[in-house]
């Protein structure tokens, strides 16, 4: 709707800069993908105009989980794996608030997994980034679920034993799962685009960022890294619309319906080139926090009124002798 | 045999019915109306459910009992008691599960069902002729009731009326107002047609009928009529009901048993108010759910039992370090591990003051009574809030199936949680702006202007800032250690019952009150010197403790989780274990505080207390610990 | 030219009645198509009307024969409903027979004694009845075609909008007011009241009285307390708006009742009457209308005084806020046309242009009376009503419907939509309920006014589109595309041959309905019938030339049926060529034979008549097949290979440049790094930047100074970057 009042209250709305978000120093890495997160979410809560003590970014245990700390919103640094349902407490007991959740691969897919696979289910409207640099950085570089087979690290100096587990096909198994998305951390543009998109999407917005961590694998993504035709851009009228620069750089393009939840699949399960862009997309799936607000609004009077009736169902009344 | 009308009717203090039956026979409901009748009439009761480990049980098993055991007394009861006196019972073989667990005096009065003589399979025939046969040459007093035949008489499901027909024969035996017993009935049925109350009616007065002609005795409980309301419900109702009076809107859980019930009964009123019972995928989720939601919002709370409480304590620990108002119930279960799910132990303690890793000082209390569970949830509730701190209540199975009456509360409006605070505050407020006396700080709530910041799990300073520099730790920890000693200081005394002074004061917490206050009482009345003290806050402990305990000769305390006993051969001062609230007094007060124990599941017997004093305060009794004593001297 | 003739054209010049033969002129003649309609209540049609409560908006009228249908459908027994439709049938019929006997009420109501009246020895019939009675879906007053329906029908139209109004109103009230009242509660909490021992005693409850040493309690929270209380100017922002929300009177709110009764009244039968309570109560509509905008803002926390105050302080004025005035109830007006005299026609324009949320119901009764101002039998024909609603549609943003009242069922959705118009709306009905209708029953004159375009029906709503043809719709009346609608009907010649006929039902068939006029038609007998004598749509359709010496008749049937010739005076053919011509200009709005488009087409037709031969060309070049190979130009200007430079929207913020020189090297806007100096440092420094730089995107170019130590090197290094 777009009447005179809404107008000219948009016209005395305050603006924010992109510094208004900008919290303490970032502590990572000099070169480390994370920086880009927070440049695309920092531009993203601008462009958006998003009010920063109406937003929450929530996070577990792991580098990029003090994200929070470089935001200046609320933020909520939590433990080890709980960082989803610490968030889904906000989201429930707070809807007027928008809520992020900043999680690793090893935060997320491994001492969290359950969560992460539950929250799916719940599709709270939220959006979730999975920082997935595929090993255990604050740790100092140790296997995670997603580092894949062979790669040495202090726990598997051999090179790790299992298959990586990959995130995007795990999700996409999920009932009730709404947003999937996957990008890298190297082509900023994207990320914009597919942070805000899933900042739009109203559900549970789940985002799988392969971010480079230079301090453990440095050399893990060079070959990816220098050569474009390792990406693989999925566009759709209904999805990602590429830039005339980014077409002209990365040559490896696929027009895909996001919502074709099959073919999303076969995508997810491909992993060279990395598919890049937004697998899956249902506006239809219902929020829990809307399933379970009933409307009914917390007045005193209600409580009372509630308390009394179930007091009556469980009193003795003294007998009129 | 037919008796003549007049029979003389027997005047009682108190007695105890038990009704038991395989489940799903209805002895649950037949005793939940006696009860209820008993109350109506205005005489006290206590209610303790005989629950069956397994759901479905096998039909006529030692170990199926299910029923009701109410304690009915002229006066006010606050304990379940010791042994039954009378026992209704369907059929032998859950009879001989309760012999077998002591359960019924020597020598009380059963009233067995006795289709199972004349049952088609010898077996059954067999077993139960034995088991009578044992019965009554223990010496107890076994009345067969043909309640099968007569009840076929009315309805043809007999499993769907003995119930009520016991129920009259109670009406009978305790000379209770069967005009009231109907209408008990039409409550109890209220949702069902008129039919099936009338038929349930009819059973009633069959029963009542039954009883007058065929049994030789009777009794008679005086009531004083009750000039309040008052209302019956079992301690996990009470605490549903709490949370529901204290304007928490978010309770998230796991099922375990035996807290679930409580979670049952709010799922099914919270909505009504706005309120959510958030079912997670884990314990550990529900715990990180409710912490988030108290985080944004209003206090939230999580209810839950022992081992949910283990998995907690992360948690937990984020909540103290975050200074997140949260209240945490643990309804009390047998331990360790998976322990014993349906049964009554106060063994969580420690874990619950101490469990989570570093110094998290959070508040314990402890509900003592049915009405105190419905209390505790509406203080831990403001109390959380106030110095934003995690409460812990501790209840347990006992208080949370058994029923006792209190006065109808009052609500009142300020008891409920205030709006959510987003009202800017002053540019540049501290997150933690901590008061260096009280360790106090304002809280500031996502939505408030001017506010924003990141609250963490890590060290911090004032503006939570990750705490690189020691000084920042140190203080930390010291604000919120303050807190404790800063509600410790809002707290007065808890009384003394019985002498001011005096041989013994006995010291106990939880669920024993009503046991261990009846004990004194009657051990005051044997002339023995001994009082009691019982305690709601277990952290931070009130003040006056220390003072009372100098005023008597000995102090122990009487909990029902594990102590070593002195009396074992390998056990002496320097390896006997404690049970919990010893070990913290001795360790607090530096007095020589004696306990004792008893873990067996059920909640311990007025009668075993009494035992066990008489037996402390024997002349020349030895005193347990020479040595602490020499030492003080 | 012989006598008969001669008096035939004196008559319709002059009036003057032939001495025999028509000598009854009109009298007890009716048009002919209506001859079979004696008695409704035999007939299935749209009336009676259930105006439902509680059903769907868009099932707030249901006519009886369609809930008798759903009846029937939903009881049906084995033998497939057969018989419980011959029961329900003769249940409607009864009902129908008790409403023409003056019974009103609700469905429900008449159902029963309908029910109770067929009640005989007959249990099969009760027990369908009662069966049906069970699965009645809908209920409410039942309101048949008479004076009543228009004023009944649109005031349940007009409530169910309204409803749906103060629901939503009365929602957001109650949210707010909780919201506001929040706002004081948090602070009162944090007051010193709040933390006082007697605060905190009420805190705690009973049961734990004993527990706390309140007094200390309330000294030790003093340390801590938060010492900003609510600025007063928002405190008492908040209580007015408080204030303004609690006491309004045009909304219930929910869990309210004292609220139902406080609120106004908003139907009127004058516009005076409506004019006077909405210029009394706009300043409260506005302060309430501001006080929930207001109060949105505060609730969210949004509410800065500094760009708000001014906003809102001319807020009502220069249609700010006019949104928020739509969600207040609309005044509902229903008038008699004959009220329309000049001061209230006056107050009615004014009303309809200055945009007021106002539905007026204008309700013609008679349309055929005579006008008070020519004595010649000048028809008035209602015009008040029709000129009312064309001089509405001028408006351009009023909603009009014109209608008769047989017709109102048809355009159930169409009232309903004008109710729900955010703007005034217009609704002009004929009722047919008086006049000398000859035992003709209301709903037969209104169809036979629409039929005969008397009055026609048709809306226009302004909010479905920006052009007539969206908005103005005439497709309701029969044969839209003709001057007048021709119904075929069979009769029996002198020689008992069943003759087939389709004469048009003009306006003169009407106007014969009513006895008022019957001295404008003489019957002509079967005798005197002669070749001059012509239909008179026929006579119409002819050019006024040559129409002189003819004699239009129209086919009418007198009280036993008997079809006869009547043929007309001039007033009254004057009277339908008027009639006429105002329908051909509805036509034309409707698009239909408009005379511009007509036009166009033939110039365009004659145009293409003269070069037939030219093949018409392909309307587009056929378009180049889209690749997914980007274009070989490159858009962006070419960066020169000298100057350094950075790809800026591929930078991944990862620090490595920003870090070796933050005065070379620094990040825009949205935090992507360029070349902020090339001079701020070495040209070491940028070869070493786009060596470290993962995502190679930085350009050192050719050296600034050339006599940099160790140039030659550097260069080398930096071709990779080139």
């Amino acid at each position: 709707m777009n009447t005179a009042t809404e107008c000219l209250l948009r016209l005395v709305e305050e603006h924010h800069e992109l510094e208004d978000y900008q919290g303490g120093v970032p502590r990572w890495c000099t070169g480390c993908g994370d920086n880009a997160i927070l440049a695309a979410v920092q531009r993203l809560c601008r462009d958006e105009n998003l009010r920063p003590e109406k937003t929450v970014f929530v996070s577990g245990i792991g580098c990029s989980s003090r994200f929070p700390h470089y935001m200046r919103t609320y933020g909520f640094h939590g433990i080890h794996g709980r960082a989803l349902p610490l968030a889904e407490g906000v989201k429930m007991s707070r809807p007027d608030l928008q809520v992020f959740v900043n999680t690793g691969d090893g935060d997320c897919c491994s001492i969290g997994a359950a969560h992460w696979i539950h929250a799916l289910r719940y599709n709270m409207n939220m959006t979730l980034m999975l920082h997935d640099n595929q090993v255990y950085g604050l740790t100092k570089m140790q296997a995670s679920p997603t580092s894949p087979k062979g790669t040495k690290t202090n726990t598997s100096p051999r090179g790790s034993y299992l298959d990586a587990l990959n995130p995007l096909t795990v999700t996409l198994g999920v009932q009730n799962v709404s947003f999937v998305a996957q990008v890298v951390d190297w082509i900023p543009e994207v990320l914009f685009d597919v942070v805000r998109a899933a900042f739009h999407h109203k559900g549970f917005s789940f985002i799988r960022i392969i971010q480079r961590c230079p301090e453990w694998l440095p050399r893990m993504f060079e070959p990816v890294l220098h050569d474009t035709n390792r990406v693989l851009l999925l566009h759709h009228a209904d999805g990602l619309q590429l830039s005339e620069s980014l077409t002209r750089t990365y040559r490896k393009q696929l027009e895909h319906d996001p919502s074709d939840i099959h073919r999303a699949r076969e995508i997810a399960s491909g992993s060279d080139p990395i598919p890049v862009g937004i697998l899956y997309r249902n506006p239809e799936v219902p929020c829990y926090e809307e399933t379970r607000h009933a409307g009914q609004l917390t007045t005193p009077a209600h409580v009372r009124a509630a308390l009394e009736t179930e007091l009556d169902k469980y009193t003795v009344w003294p007998q009129q002798a | 045999m037919m008796l003549q009308a007049e029979k003389p009717v027997v005047t009682l203090k108190e007695h105890i019915v038990e009704i038991i039956s395989d489940s799903g026979e209805g002895a649950q409901r037949c005793g939940q109306s006696l009860g209820s009748i008993a109350a109506r009439m205005g005489n006290g009761i206590w209610t303790v459910e005989i629950i069956p480990a397994e759901i479905r049980p096998p039909a006529r098993s030692v170990a199926g009992a299910s029923g009701n055991r109410i304690r009915i007394g002229a006066g006010r009861i606050t304990n379940g008691g010791d042994e039954t006196d009378l026992v209704v019972a369907f059929n032998e073989q859950v009879l001989l599960g309760r012999v077998r667990d002591r359960e019924l005096k020597p020598g009380c009065t059963i009233l067995l069902e006795n289709m199972w003589r004349s049952h088609k399979d010898p077996t059954v025939a067999a077993s139960y002729k034995e088991a009578y046969d044992r019965l009554v040459a223990a010496g107890y007093k076994v009345h067969e009731v043909p309640m099968e035949k007569e009840c076929l008489a009315l309805v043809n499901d007999a499993r769907r009326g003995k119930n009520m027909f016991a129920l009259g024969m109670l009406c009978s035996i305790y000379s209770l107002d069967l005009a009231l017993a109907r209408e008990q009935i039409a409550i109890t049925f209220g949702k069902k047609e008129r039919s099936v109350i009338d038929a349930n009616i009819r059973l009633l007065d069959a029963g009542h009928a039954w009883a007058e002609a065929h049994l030789d005795f009777k009794y008679r409980i005086p009531a004083t009529r009750s000039t309040v309301p008052q209302i019956v419900v079992n301690g996990n109702t009470a605490l549903a009901l709490g949370v529901l009076a204290s304007g928490m809107e978010i309770c998230a859980m796991y099922p375990i048993t035996p807290a679930t019930s409580a979670s049952h009964y709010l799922s099914d009123v919270f909505e009504k108010v706005g309120g959510i019972v958030h079912q997670a995928e884990d314990e550990i989720a529900a715990c990180a759910f409710a912490i988030g939601a108290s985080y944004a919002g209003k206090c939230a709370v999580t209810i839950t039992s022992g081992p949910g409480y283990s998995l907690k304590q992360e948690g937990i620990g984020l909540a103290v370090m975050c200074e997140i108002p949260l209240v945490v119930i643990n309804v009390q279960r047998g331990g360790p591990s998976t322990g014993q799910p349906t049964k009554a132990e106060q063994g969580d303690l420690l874990s619950a003051m101490f469990g989570s890793h570093g110094d998290a000082p959070k508040v314990v209390m402890a509900a003592s009574t049915i009405e105190d569970c419905f209390y505790s949830v509406v203080t831990a509730r403001k109390i959380a809030e106030t110095f934003n701190m995690v409460v812990v209540v501790l209840t347990d199975a006992g208080l949370a199936t058994s029923q006792q009456p209190f006065p109808r509360p009052q609500f009142s409006e300020s008891w409920l949680a205030p709006p959510i605070d987003q009202t800017p505050v002053p540019e540049g407020t501290k997150p933690y702006d901590w008061d260096p006396a009280t360790g106090l700080a304002r809280r500031i709530v996502p939505g408030q202007p001017n506010g924003m910041h990141t609250i963490t799990g890590l060290a911090h300073d004032r503006l939570s800032h990750v705490a690189y520099d020691p000084d920042a730790n140190q203080e930390g920890l010291r604000m919120r250690s303050l807190k404790l000693a800063t509600l410790q200081k809002s707290l007065k005394a808890p009384p003394v019952v019985g002498g001011d002074s005096g041989d013994l004061l006995v010291i106990g917490w939880g669920s024993t009150q009503g046991a261990i206050e009846e004990s004194v009482a009657t051990l005051r009345a044997e002339g023995l010197n001994v009082s009691s003290m019982h305690l709601r806050f277990l952290q931070p402990l009130p003040p006056g403790i220390k003072d009372a305990m100098q005023r008597f000769k000995t102090v122990m305390t009487i909990e029902s989780n594990w102590g070593d006993s002195p009396q074992d051969e390998i056990i002496d001062e320097n390896n006997r274990r404690y049970s919990a609230l010893a070990m913290l007094l001795r360790a607090r007060y530096l007095v020589d505080v004696d306990c004792w124990t008893e873990v067996r599941g059920q909640p311990i017997k007025p009668g075993s207390i009494c035992r066990v004093i008489r037996e402390k305060l024997k002349p020349g009794a030895k005193p347990v610990t020479k040595k602490l004593k020499a030492a003080k001297s | 030219m012989n006598a008969e003739l001669q008096t035939q054209i004196a008559f319709r010049l002059a009036g003057r009645k032939p001495a025999a033969g028509a000598d009854d002129g009109g009298a007890g003649l009716r048009p002919a198509l209506l001859a079979r309609y004696r008695d409704l209540t035999a007939l299935r049609y749209d009336f009676p009307l259930v105006l439902a409560r509680g059903a769907p908006d868009k099932d707030y009228a249901q006519c009886l024969s369609g809930i008798v249908d759903d009846a029937v459908h939903r009881v049906a027994g084995d033998d497939g409903g057969e018989r419980a439709t011959r029961h329900l049938l003769r249940l409607e019929r009864e009902i129908r027979v008790l409403l023409a006997g003056g019974a009103r009420g609700t469905l429900t109501a008449l159902w029963d004694d309908a029910a109770a009246r067929l009640a005989g020895g007959d249990a099969s019939l009760q027990d369908s009845l009662s069966r049906a009675r069970k699965a009645l879906k809908a209920d409410g007053v039942l309101a048949d075609c008479d004076e009543s329906l228009p004023a009944l029908l649109l005031k349940h139209a007009w409530g169910v909008v309204r409803e749906r109004k103060t629901r939503r109103l009365g929602e957001d009230l109650r949210r707010l007011t909780i919201g506001l009242s929040n706002i004081l509660q948090a602070d009162a909490a944090r007051s010193e009241a709040g933390r006082s021992a007697e605060g905190l005693k009420a805190s705690i409850g009973a049961g734990h009285a004993e527990v706390f040493d309140f007094a200390a309690m309330s000294r030790l929270l003093g340390r801590s307390a938060s010492r900003d209380g609510l600025p007063a100017g928002r405190r008492r922002r908040i209580e007015s708006l408080l204030e303004v929300l609690q006491s309004q009177r045009f909304a219930p709110v929910p869990d309210e009742p004292q609220s139902q009764d406080r609120c106004y009244a908003f139907t009127f039968g004058s516009c005076a009457e409506a004019l006077a309570a909405y210029r009394e109560r706009l300043p409260k509509a506005v302060e309430l209308a501001r006080s929930i905008a207001v109060a949105e803002l505060e609730v969210k926390g949004e509410y800065r005084e500094a760009a708000h105050d001014a906003l809102f302080a001319d807020f009502g004025e220069g249609g700010l806020g006019q949104e928020a005035l739509a969600g207040l109830p609309d005044y509902l007006i229903c008038m008699p046309a004959n009220a329309l005299h000049g001061a209230e026609t006056d107050r009615l324009m004014e009303l309809l242009s200055a945009g007021l949320p106002v539905k007026v119901l204008v309700q013609t009764d008679d349309l055929l009376e005579e006008s008070s101002i020519a004595r010649d039998g000048h028809f008035a024909l209602g015009t008040r009503a029709k000129q009312l609603a064309s001089m509405a549609m001028g408006l351009n943003d009023v909603y009009v419907l014109q209608s008769s009242s047989s017709n109102l069922f048809q355009f159930r959705d169409r009232i309903l939509a004008g109710m729900s118009y955010p703007g005034p709306a217009l609704f002009s009905v004929y009722s047919g309920a008086s006049g000398d209708g000859g035992g003709l029953s209301p709903y037969l004159l209104a169809a036979a006014a629409m039929e005969s375009r008397a009055f026609p029906a048709y809306s226009y709503d302004p909010s479905a589109g920006p052009n007539w043809a969206s908005r103005f719709d005439l497709e309701a009346n029969t044969q839209v595309e003709a001057d007048w609608p021709s119904q075929e009907f069979w009769y029996e010649d002198e020689n008992h041959q069943r003759v087939r006929s389709a004469p048009a039902f003009t306006f003169v068939d009407f106007v014969a309905c009513d006895a008022r006029h019957a001295r404008h038609y003489a019957r002509v007998p079967r005798a005197d019938w002669n070749d001059r004598m012509v239909p008179l749509d026929e006579h119409l359709r002819r050019s006024a030339a040559g129409a002189g010496e003819a004699v239009p008749y129209v086919m009418l049937v007198d009280a036993g049926n008997a079809l006869q010739r009547a043929i007309v005076d001039e007033p009254l053919v004057r009277a339908a060529l008027r009639c006429r011509e105002s329908w051909h200009s509805l036509q034309e709005l409707g698009g239909i034979h408009n005379s511009h488009a007509e036009r166009l087409l033939a110039r365009e037709a004659k145009a293409r008549a003269e070069q037939p031969q030219r093949a018409v060309a392909p309307s587009a070049s056929p378009a180049p097949a889209a690749e997914a190979a980007a274009p070989e130009v490159v858009a962006e200007e070419k960066k020169s290979a000298d100057a350094p430079y950075i790809e800026t929207p591929r930078c991944t913020s990862c620090n490595e440049c920003t870090q070796i020189n933050d005065k070379m090297f620094a990040y825009n806007e949205n935090k992507q790094a360029y070349v902020a100096d090339p001079d701020a440092g070495t040209y070491a420094q940028l070869v070493e930047a786009a060596e470290s730089c993962q995502v190679s995107i930085i350009h050192p170019g050719k050296p600034r100074n050339p006599d940099e130590p160790g140039v030659a090197e550097l260069m080398e290094r930096a071709a990779a970057f080139a």
